[in-house]
């Protein structure tokens, strides 16, 4: 296995942990900066199989815009998760 | 037992998927098979004289399916502004420290200028009007969390945001419809007579700077919106 190879593997892996963790989090607020993470580690694949628009898209959307929507939605209801 | 049933649809569900990633060459994926890929890696940069393809397909060759995407995002500010009602006061913060304002003055005119080209050179590099317009809507979001919605408010009013969204809709149709008048079909670019110029110059493909800079425009106005509308309260709470 090559570099590269590698690379691909630890991104990958490092996505399905955080999905894993998004879902398994009770405070919200955790799960929306690992949420963050996501997407940007998201970015770095869609880059990594050539489609820069889409990454370019993912980091400023997914990391950036959707972020932000989400904490303001749980500033005005609960951080918690019943 | 309903753990049990989630886990067996899941199941499902993956094996569905994995005999469906079987089903795609593996070797030769990569070559782009059928008529309409091959036309557009051989043919797109006479076609629509965008050097990045993924912008000449989206606002050359499907530019509709582009209009049809800038309608959902309209109606998705409309819908959020009718969702937080209007009549509300934005929320009086007094925003960051001094540190922080600072540093978003020094950032502020660099985020600005990434925007810019970002949208501006959608059709040479990655990039586009999405792209760069949730750029700038990022800008005026951190104004309101570092200065305060009271200032950001100031800064650029909430009515110039909502005619601004408005007109660059408008200007959308407008540069769609001149093909109109050309006689031809609706958004047509190159065919309906627009300059094509040289490929890779930064005035060059036709129409697609101006409908970059118009969804650039919209998204930006309409994210910011969108962001704005929600920090909103009533005046009379806390």
């Amino acid at each position: 296995m090559d570099m590269i190879e590698l690379f691909h593997v630890m991104l990958l892996s490092f996505l399905i942990v955080c999905a894993l963790a998004v879902a398994h989090l009770r405070d919200l607020l955790s799960a929306v900066i690992v949420f963050a993470a996501y997407s940007l580690i998201m970015a770095i694949v869609w880059q990594q199989l050539n489609a820069p628009d889409i990454a370019m898209t993912e980091a400023a959307m997914g990391a950036g815009i959707t972020t932000l929507l989400f904490m303001v939605t749980i500033s005005k209801t609960r951080r918690r998760e019943q | 037992m309903k753990k049990a049933v989630a886990l067996v649809l899941m199941l499902l569900l993956g094996a569905c998927l994995l005999s469906a990633l079987s089903g795609i060459p593996q070797a030769e994926y990569r070559l782009l098979h059928g008529e309409a890929p091959a036309r557009i890696v051989q043919h797109g940069m006479d076609d629509t004289g965008a050097v990045n393809l993924v912008t000449g397909v989206l606002f050359d060759y499907r530019s509709f399916d582009t209009l049809g995407e800038s309608t959902v995002i309209f109606t998705a500010v409309a819908g959020i502004m009718m969702l937080f009602l209007p009549g509300q006061v934005p929320l009086a913060g007094k925003g960051l420290s001094s540190m922080a304002k600072r540093s978003v003055d020094l950032l502020l005119p660099f985020v600005l200028i990434v925007g810019l080209y970002v949208i501006s050179h959608g059709h040479i590099s990655p990039g586009g009007g999405f792209q760069g317009g949730t750029i700038w809507a990022t800008l005026t979001i951190l104004m309101c969390i570092v200065y305060g919605t009271q200032f950001e408010s100031q800064f650029i009013e909430y009515d110039a945001k909502k005619t601004l969204e408005s007109a660059a809709a408008v200007a959308l149709l407008l540069v769609g419809a001149v093909a109109l008048f050309a006689g031809y079909p609706f958004l047509s670019n190159l065919a309906a007579g627009f300059p094509g110029g040289t490929p890779g110059q930064l005035v060059s493909a036709g129409h697609i700077p101006w409908l970059n800079a118009a969804v650039g425009m919209k998204v930006a106005a309409g994210l910011s919106l969108i962001f704005f509308s929600m920090v909103k309260k009533k005046s009379g709470e806390g």
